[in-house]
């Protein structure tokens, strides 16, 4: 557990998260001989450098001791196998604030699928100036970066047309 | 459902997708019988399941396939070439939904941007003007929004910072489609409730679909006879170089051979290719429709990468229509650039589940997790542009890893090509400077996924020796012998293919119908 919050470090995560992700990798690596003799192995091998135990290094040094073996096949087995696991659990989306399915809800229709307010509403339709679509060549006019002020009245123009 | 008889001998079409879903009903409109054979199984809108890994498990082609070449998905995903589906429907059970058409000028490909060197380009042997009532009547069959009175689908969160920041770096031509989910009821099924899922199965009907129109009224026609869970395995031909039946292996593995009149191929731009060459003979000692040694070549996935951008205030990028938003001034062929062709941006967001697969695979640490962090706040985009089409590129048979029917399974070699590194570049610094224009605190390119988009490989063409099918989809070696998906593709073009397939399928059905009444065919 302490090798996955180390190598997949997020504040916001219960600990139960963690847990449930080193019994998932347990329990596969369980299925296969070589896949727990390279979890086991590659466990007892941490604590034997001469750095000390792993448990006992802080956050950085710990980091860094999973970066010399990033290329084994232990930790190979372990981050494959806690990203398929860590990020589907219920409790990780909630904490990083997704909300998952939603149509026995209704969808998102009347829960919050346009509720950005942070920016005006822009133009659904497609452009009906009196610029030409370009097809070969370059655009009449510059692209880059934005010129002025978010609310400036000509992109407020622009964007509520 | 109608039971053709194995003796009988009907149009056969191999594939259930864009391209065979449209083609038979199409063909069985017309009173003609059709049988398909569809490899996966029959799932229905109520069983999908709105989870990304469940839905992915439930729907994905899983089958083994093998990779080579630099393309990075040899390393990170070497068995998972391309992310497809295997059920009836094909991929338009899982496709986004934009529909935005090819220009004229993409057909002719070659002429327009002349030779490049390492690409095997080719002008189609059609024209925009050919194709255009066909377009058309695809649109109008999908019911795509912004086109033939269909309403526009509102703007989501993620369209809201995409459009806003496409305004101030300068673009104009954005909007939230074409894109073939219902706004309004339409055609019998219902408008989008904005639940979220568009990779995985619609449960509500609003997206097209062919499991949710053509299949069910081929079906209703009393001429389909629709066999889930049958794999073809082999095309038979007699002894003129006819294709004559259809060699399938049922759910248990049992052989069968299904009569056929005319032979339709239909299974993504890997099967597709795959079928052909297991069915070499003495007569077609290459592979069946392969004189020309083009079939498996110029497989082309277009050009693609993504941009996740983090902001100091929610987005919640995942409610909603997730491609229901497409900037088209990147859309043009502008050698000032530093590369041939065009490219979209169209709006796109994962759950935590497919974004922490898929983000930067292999990687991990605090830069990983960042990404993850932040999802709340985290707005997306989609470069998907057109790639140069290479012989090397190419699909062949893996004779060293068999499938569980003991044949070879496909692989498939991909190089990029420098005109496709340039134009994902540029893509990803477009969008940068988009996201940068509204705010953006940080942003993540992540690169190509799995492909979706998966083309060339029987390409059209109107000498037999620089490809495998004419302009109607027809193999320049087998007369009876069509391909009907985006295998036929010439060069790939910008655009999302689905649209462009359903297309080429209807003007095929016309013209197979048209054969079959001068007795032609």
């Amino acid at each position: 557990m302490r090798v996955i919050r180390v190598a997949f470090p997020h504040a916001q995560l219960p600990d139960t998260a963690y847990e449930k992700t080193a019994d998932a990798l347990i329990a596969l690596a369980e299925k296969s001989p070589r896949h727990f003799l390279a979890l086991s192995s590659g466990l007892a091998s941490l604590d034997t450098l001469p750095a000390g135990a792993f448990l006992d290094l802080n956050a950085m040094d710990a980091t860094a001791r999973l970066r010399a073996i990033e290329h084994t096949e232990f930790f190979a087995f372990v981050r494959a196998n806690t990203v398929l696991t860590l990020y589907n659990l219920p409790e990780v989306w909630e904490a990083l604030g997704y909300e998952g399915a939603s149509f026995d809800k209704g969808g998102y229709l009347t829960r919050g699928f346009n509720d950005l307010d942070w920016l005006p509403e822009p133009r659904i339709e497609e452009y009906t100036g009196e610029l030409n679509h370009v097809e070969i060549g370059p655009l009449t006019r510059q692209v880059g970066a934005a010129s002025g002020p978010a609310e400036s009245a000509s992109t407020r123009d622009e964007v509520t047309k | 459902m109608t039971a053709i008889d194995h003796d009988e001998e009907a149009v056969v079409i191999i594939g259930s997708g864009a391209g065979g879903g449209t083609l038979a009903y199409e063909l069985t409109a017309r009173g003609i019988k059709v049988v398909v054979l569809e490899a996966g199984p029959h799932i229905t809108n109520d069983e999908y399941v709105n989870d990304e890994w469940a839905a992915f498990s439930q729907m994905a082609w899983l089958d083994p396939r093998t990779t080579s070449g630099s393309w990075r998905i040899a390393r990170d995903f070497p068995n998972l070439p391309a992310w497809i589906v295997k059920a009836v429907g094909g991929s338009t059970t899982h496709w986004s939904g934009a529909t935005p058409r090819f220009l004229a000028h993409e057909f002719q490909a070659r002429s327009t941007y002349g030779a490049i060197d390492g690409a095997n380009l080719l002008d189609w042997p059609l024209t925009l003007a050919e194709l255009a009532p066909y377009y058309d009547r695809a649109e109008i069959a999908m019911g795509s929004t912004h086109r033939h009175g269909r309403a526009a689908l509102p703007a989501n969160n993620n369209y809201k910072v995409f459009a806003n920041g496409a305004a101030r770096v300068g673009y104009n031509f954005y909007a939230t489609g074409p894109y073939a989910t219902n706004a309004e009821p339409y055609d019998g099924r219902p408008a989008s409730v904005q639940d979220g899922f568009n990779f995985q199965g619609d449960k509500s009907g609003a997206k097209w679909s062919t499991l949710v129109r053509e299949i069910p009224r081929a079906g209703a026609t009393g001429h389909l006879d629709l066999r889930p869970l049958s794999q073809a395995v082999q095309i038979t031909h007699d002894q003129t170089g006819r294709a004559d039946a259809v060699l399938y292996l049922d759910a248990a593995g049992g052989l069968h051979r299904q009569r056929a009149r005319i032979v339709c191929v239909a299974g993504n731009s890997i099967e597709t290719p795959r079928l052909l060459l297991l069915s070499a003979s003495s007569l077609f000692p290459d592979g069946l429709a392969n004189s020309s040694g083009q079939v498996g070549r110029n497989y082309m996935r277009h050009t693609t990468g993504s941009v996740y951008a983090q902001f100091p205030d929610p987005v919640h990028s995942y409610r909603g229509e997730t491609m229901a938003g497409i900037i088209a001034d990147e859309a043009r062929h502008d050698e000032r650039r530093g590369f041939a062709g065009r490219y979209y941006l169209e709006t796109l967001s994962l759950g935590p589940a497919f974004l922490a697969a898929f983000a930067d695979p292999g990687s991990w640490g605090r830069d990983f997790t960042s990404i993850l962090d932040g999802y709340a706040h985290t707005a997306g985009l989609w470069i998907v542009g057109e790639d140069m089409p290479q012989e090397t590129n190419r699909i062949t048979l893996n004779g060293s890893v068999t499938d569980a029917a003991g044949l070879p399974v496909a692989n498939v070699n991909f190089d990029d090509h420098p005109n496709d590194v340039a134009m994902r570049d540029h893509g990803y610094r477009q969008a940068e400077l988009l996201y940068d224009a509204v705010g953006s605190i940080s942003a993540h390119r992540t690169p190509p996924y799995p492909s979706t988009h998966n083309l060339g490989t029987s390409r059209m063409s109107a000498r037999p020796e620089d490809g495998v099918v004419n302009k109607f989809g027809r193999a320049h070696d087998v007369p009876n012998l069509f391909v009907s998906d985006g295998s036929v593709f010439t060069t790939g073009a910008a655009a999302n293919p689905t649209l462009t397939i359903v297309a080429l399928a209807i003007r095929q059905a016309d013209h197979i119908a048209e054969q079959l009444a001068n007795r032609s065919l």
